[in-house]
């Protein structure tokens, strides 16, 4: 096995508030490989952007990386100081897409100055190669080339978005961390947006880490994804396994809340409650409290992740029943009585 | 909108203001009771002398002829004779306006420099020991009266350390040293002059950094905390880099400021000229006030409103160049 690109080993993140420490991640795990598109999904506050954000020194001043490991190409990153972050992450390896694009490019900056001046600190590129290699990425994002001398507020919500992907594909990263990338656009837009990320994902190597909450988006673009609940990973694993083999109770019942075109009759699920807000060390699961079928082990210990099976590489999940949930979950159909609950055959 | 058309609607509007100054002002001196004969020849001239007076300077002409030759006499930068001093008002106050621009540029100047780094720096180190308690006595000085400041100044500097003069611009005796001969500015190269300088330019700066302090410092906090400054760090820029961004975006209301606030310097600040008796533009106004010397009160007072409106007209220029988002609407 290669060695992964990026990996979270147990990282604990927490931010310190006048009520004590909030922990805002627990002991999540997960990885990313040299070239794949993986995706991180969960409700809001569930700790996604916490987590990318400490890879890139983005974390507000107050949050902090308590325990475990940031891996990146095999070092330890997660503490970096501010200067070996810009000396060998930000940028050369990786981008970063913001949550709030729409506010991010300097309004006093023409794009193309912005652009001019991470090359001038990142690469050896000359002015005139910079401007060069960034007009090919307006074409390639869906801009005209002739724009890249703009100031951002000439340009529309979707067009400062696309700017900023620009931005983010610029000086050909090893990973593009992309925090929910089309929150604040149409679905026009999203569609757009995606289908450049596929091309990009077709022509370079480059590995893409996608925070969203739209659950659908990852099965649609990425191979890995991993669903975090209150600052834990849930499960995680190719597309593929968990779509069509959710294990951890979290992810069944995520499915089940989800419309599905074959079944337009179906009622949808509603997973009651909310993720906690946790105060202080996490010694349960996330979970618990939202879960149908919890035991008191898990409130006694945060389950670690586990293989679900043999067969299915990389497929974790963090349950300590991960062998009764398909059971469980066929207990359930019959509860609600549902036309179709089942997994649907392709 | 373009720079080009921004600038000059700017301009149009500055040219029309400036006119609507003018105007103001003869009005008002036309309003004053008392006619101005009467202040320009000596009492006891025969009636036939004043109207002969009046008739040589116009005074019996129709308004709007006055109004006319006072426009062109403005074009012209000629504001009429002192009735006290019996020279053109434009020697006078010429060289008058340049003791207190020469005082007070460089004062409120240094001012808005110490203020502005000081406050960045705070604003950068917030919650800093020197963040918490600089700004007690910074604000404390900053609000005291400028003439209770020049006054504690010159009793400290000048009285009981005796490190500089207690007043005036030059000591008499240099002056005369250096001949009737000399040209107007070879005063203002000497030792003797900087030596009184000090203590005034000291009180002016100290004085003027307290407002950009807190201005910088609140707008360094808040632009710290917009997206696209989180960007420019999550971008990778180096930290000194990213500070002149900050600094960037940060001091915009410093710079509408400034020429604000040096405009109503050069005109307003009297009191300390009158406390240091610096022969400014301030002491040579209350004296014409005292003496009714309506010609140099005009025109310093066109002067006083002129540069306000001249300070605002440069900050929207500036503005425009700076943010590119500044523009005015068709």
């Amino acid at each position: 096995m290669t060695e992964p690109l990026l990996e979270f080993r147990d990282v604990t993140i927490q931010y310190q508030t006048n009520r004590g420490p909030v922990t805002a991640v627990s002991g999540a795990s997960f990885s990313i490989e040299p070239g794949e598109f993986s995706g991180l999904v969960g409700e809001s506050g569930s700790g996604k952007s916490t987590l990318v954000k400490s890879v890139i020194g983005g974390l507000d001043s107050n949050g902090e990386v308590t325990a475990g490991k940031i891996l990146y190409k095999g070092e330890e990153i997660q503490d970096y100081t501010e200067e070996e972050l810009n000396e060998k992450i930000r940028w050369k390896e990786i981008s970063y897409i913001p949550q709030s694009s729409m506010n991010s490019l300097d309004p006093l900056q023409r794009v193309s100055e912005q652009a001019v001046e991470i090359a001038s600190v990142h690469s050896d590129l000359s002015k005139s190669e910079a401007l060069e290699r960034f007009k090919e990425l307006f074409e390639i994002v869906g801009l005209s080339p002739d724009r890249i001398d703009d100031y951002p507020h000439q340009f529309s919500g979707g067009m400062q978005q696309r700017a900023i992907t620009a931005l983010a594909l610029f000086l050909d990263p090893a990973l593009i961390i992309a925090d929910e990338p089309t929150t604040a656009l149409d679905v026009i837009m999203q569609d757009q947006i995606f289908k450049y990320l596929d091309r990009v994902k077709a022509n370079t190597d480059t590995s893409m880490l996608l925070i969203t909450h739209d659950i659908s988006v990852v099965f649609e673009s990425c191979e890995q994804i991993a669903v975090l609940h209150g600052g834990q990973v849930c499960e995680s694993g190719s597309v593929e396994d968990i779509y069509r083999n959710p294990t951890h109770p979290y992810s069944i019942l995520l499915q089940r809340a989800f419309p599905d075109i074959r079944y337009p009759d179906r009622k949808l699920e509603i997973i009651e409650g909310h993720p906690p807000e946790q105060l202080g060390e996490v010694t349960e699961c996330s979970f618990v409290e939202r879960c149908p079928w919890a035991v008191d082990a898990c409130y006694e210990n945060a389950p670690p992740l586990e293989n679900v099976s043999e067969s299915e590489q990389n497929h974790q999940s963090a349950c300590f029943r991960n062998d009764e949930t398909h059971a469980l979950k066929g207990e359930l159909t019959e509860l609600a009585g549902l036309t179709d609950g089942g997994e649907p055959n392709e | 909108m373009s720079m080009k058309r921004y600038v000059a609607v700017r301009t149009i509007q500055t040219a029309v203001l400036l006119m609507l100054i003018l105007t103001f002002l003869f009005m008002l001196f036309r309003l004053i009771p008392g006619s101005i004969a009467d202040q320009m020849i000596f009492q006891g001239a025969s009636p036939e002398a004043v109207a002969a007076f009046e008739e040589q300077w116009g005074l019996n002409d129709p308004l709007h002829v006055q109004y006319y030759h006072y426009l062109v006499n403005m074009a012209q930068l000629d504001p009429g004779t002192s009735l006290h001093y019996r020279k053109p008002v434009l020697d006078y106050v010429k060289l008058k306006m340049f003791n207190t621009f020469i005082l007070v540029a460089p004062g409120v100047t240094a001012g808005y420099l110490l203020g502005t780094s000081l406050g960045t720096i705070m604003g950068i180190k917030r919650d800093s020991l020197l963040e918490k308690y600089g700004i007690f006595p910074i604000v404390g000085v900053g609000t005291t009266p400028s003439f209770f400041l020049a006054i504690i100044g010159v009793i400290i500097f000048a009285g009981w350390l005796g490190l500089v003069p207690t007043s005036g611009m030059i000591t008499p005796q240099v002056a005369l040293e250096m001949g009737e001969d000399a040209p107007w500015w070879k005063i203002y190269t000497t030792g003797d002059f900087l030596w009184h300088y000090v203590l005034p330019f000291s009180v002016i700066a100290i004085k003027y950094m307290y407002e950009p302090l807190l201005i910088m410092r609140t707008s360094v906090v808040e632009m710290a905390g917009q997206d696209f400054l989180h960007y420019h760090k999550l971008t990778g820029l180096p930290k000194a880099r990213w500070i002149r961004h900050l600094g960037k975006h940060a001091i915009i209301p410093i710079i509408t400021f400034y020429p604000i606030s040096l405009g109503r310097a050069i005109s307003g600040l009297v009191l300390i000229e009158i406390v240091f008796n610096w022969p400014g533009i301030g002491n040579a106004l209350v004296e014409a006030v005292l003496q009714s010397d309506y010609p140099v009160i005009q025109f310093v007072f066109f002067l006083t409103a002129a540069f306000v409106v001249v300070g605002n007209y440069v900050v929207d220029i500036v503005y425009g160049m700076i943010d590119p988002r500044i523009s005015i609407a068709d």
